[in-house]
């Protein structure tokens, strides 16, 4: 059963330093205010995974709490690149940063290899690019049945993964819908979850399409509104597409993000 | 397309996926047209219920790929059984998540996939073809490799769809008729109803449409065309039906008038039979 609980005291209990933790969602329903809460509690040497490290990455590395970037495409959507990201990466800045490059396609079969308790996942992938002799992780298998070579990308497991949904439950069953990316497979690989949801009700109605995580998967839930902002929960807000532009002037130098981390992170 | 129609386009030797799951929602009416048509020598790929006994009974199976064969409410399908008894199919038989993982990977266009099902079991020991695969990582795990199941063609029966193949359940369970349909080179659905593509989601919510028209290569409308196996919330299982199909197993007198009660004829004429077989129970 999961606790409910402030999104402060679980990211205290459930976040550790040197933990590998993925914040998943897709373009939506991206958890940035626990990361927001994980920069304020000063969480140092994470190992952070994730498709599309966007803004909430940017962020963490910014403020030094990273050592570690697994992932599939960075960037700023539609905007640019991530300052902070590349700081850390050209200048060590504000710490080094290693990092594991993958294809979406190899991220999320890991997500899945590590949900289903697999040890690896095989696909069709990688091929015709350098990404495997950059990245160690990136094997080589044989089909025993015809011969050909496949990619083979090992299950990740996620100390911790953070998700943000719609609602929960008081029993701590989550309800998520609309765009939603790796979330399930993300929660299910790993050994601990917080949720920070929209709000939390009575009941969980039926919707369209919506995907329930049930609360024996759940470590936490939080009622954080807003907590995907400037991202987006569908039927509770729209995308802050103009706060995506604005943080390319934010990241974009040292004194004027470290300004933002405390105007507004430690506000 | 008609239910003979989508038979035309089968060939002898064909691998075939059927949907549904034991005694349920299986396309039924695709099944007695192929028992009208001459094709034959298939191998047949199902989470096994009637359909692959009728099929079977009727001597048009080379090879059954399956993880069980039951009529659920009656274990075993006799017809199946004494197939197999009399040596008249060759059984390939896996673990139900083996099997999930060969149609997985068949879809994925994948040659195998790895799983951990059929670890500890004789199912590897009984089909010396299958192999097992290596982590090629620290851990170094052994792992069943199981091979892509690749269907030239697959039959389901759904409750809706539309002309265009957007099909839809509007029972408890998809069963796995979304996977065997992403594995076959060619898909048909047959329906309980055909409607327009507006109607489909005043039936039920959008994850009620399980198949996609672009896996479809036809669309059958044969209502009561899972009989005598379920298609809920259309109609429950044939129970006394079922326990009719079930004693024609017992030798071959007993299947010649099954066959010639209820099989002689069309769609139609099955339907009818099947009425006057109720009618003279009660």
């Amino acid at each position: 059963m999961a606790d409910i609980v402030s999104m402060a005291e679980a990211v205290a209990e459930l976040v550790r330093d040197g933990d590998t933790v993925a914040l998943e969602g897709f373009t939506h329903l991206i958890p940035m205010a626990a990361g927001r809460e994980i920069i304020r509690q000063g969480r140092r040497d994470l190992t952070l995974v994730r498709m599309t490290p966007d803004l909430v990455y940017d962020q963490l590395i910014g403020a030094g709490c990273a050592s570690k970037l697994v992932f599939s495409w960075g960037g700023n959507p539609g905007v640019g690149s991530l300052h902070r990201f590349r700081d850390a990466v050209e200048h060590g800045w504000p710490a080094p940063l290693a990092l594991e490059e993958h294809s979406h396609a190899g991220m999320a079969n890991r997500y899945v290899a590590g949900a289903a308790g697999l040890p690896f996942a095989v696909l069709r992938g990688y091929a015709g690019t350098d990404l495997a002799t950059v990245t160690s992780t990136i094997k080589q298998i044989t089909c025993p049945f015809t011969g050909e070579h496949l990619a083979a990308v090992p299950a990740l497991n996620p100390d911790v993964t953070v998700i943000h949904a719609q609602r929960a439950d008081r029993a701590g069953n989550v309800q998520l819908w609309g765009l939603v990316g790796v979330q399930k497979e993300a929660v299910l690989a790993a050994r601990r979850t917080l949720v920070t949801v929209e709000e939390i009700v009575d009941e969980l109605t039926p919707m369209p399409d919506a995907m329930v995580l049930p609360s024996w998967v759940v470590t936490a839930v939080a009622e954080v509104p807003g907590g995907a902002h400037p991202s987006y929960a569908q039927g509770y807000s729209e995308r802050d597409n103009e706060f995506y532009a604005a943080w390319d002037a934010i990241a974009r130098h040292r004194d004027s993000f470290q300004r933002w981390v405390r105007e507004v992170v430690f506000a | 397309m008609s239910a003979d129609e989508v038979v035309a386009s089968l060939r002898d030797g064909m691998t075939v996926g059927i949907g549904g799951w034991g005694s349920r929602r299986k396309p039924m009416a695709l099944v007695r047209a192929i028992l009208r048509s001459s094709v034959t020598d298939l191998t047949v790929v199902s989470y096994g219920g009637p359909d692959v006994g009728l099929l079977c009974a009727a001597g048009r199976v080379r090879r059954a790929v399956f993880g069980f064969v039951s009529l659920d409410s009656i274990p075993l399908d006799p017809h199946f059984r004494a197939a197999r008894q009399r040596g008249a199919v060759e059984a390939t038989e896996y673990d139900e998540g083996m099997l999930l993982a060969g149609l997985r990977a068949a879809a994925a266009r994948l040659p195998f996939l790895p799983t951990r099902a059929g670890l500890g079991s004789d199912v590897l020991r009984l089909n010396p073809a299958l192999r097992t695969v290596a982590s090629p990582y620290a851990d170094g795990e052994e792992l069943v490799a199981m091979p892509a199941i690749e269907l030239d063609v697959a039959l389901v029966h759904l409750n809706r769809a539309d002309r265009h193949g957007n099909a839809q359940y509007l029972g408890p369970d998809p069963y796995l008729d979304d996977v065997l349909c992403a594995a076959a080179r060619r898909s048909y659905v047959s329906c309980e109803r055909i409607v327009p593509t507006d109607e489909l989601l005043r039936g039920g919510p959008p994850q009620s449409l399980l198949v996609s028209r672009m896996h479809v290569a036809g669309v059958v409308e044969a209502p009561r065309g899972a009989h005598f196996t379920s298609c809920v919330p259309d109609y429950g299982r044939d129970e006394p039906f079922q326990r009719r199909y079930a004693a024609s197993g017992a030798d071959p007198v007993a299947w010649q008038a099954f066959l010639d009660e209820f099989l002689a004829g069309d769609e139609r004429s099955y339907l009818a039979a099947v009425d006057a077989f109720h009618g003279a129970a009660a």
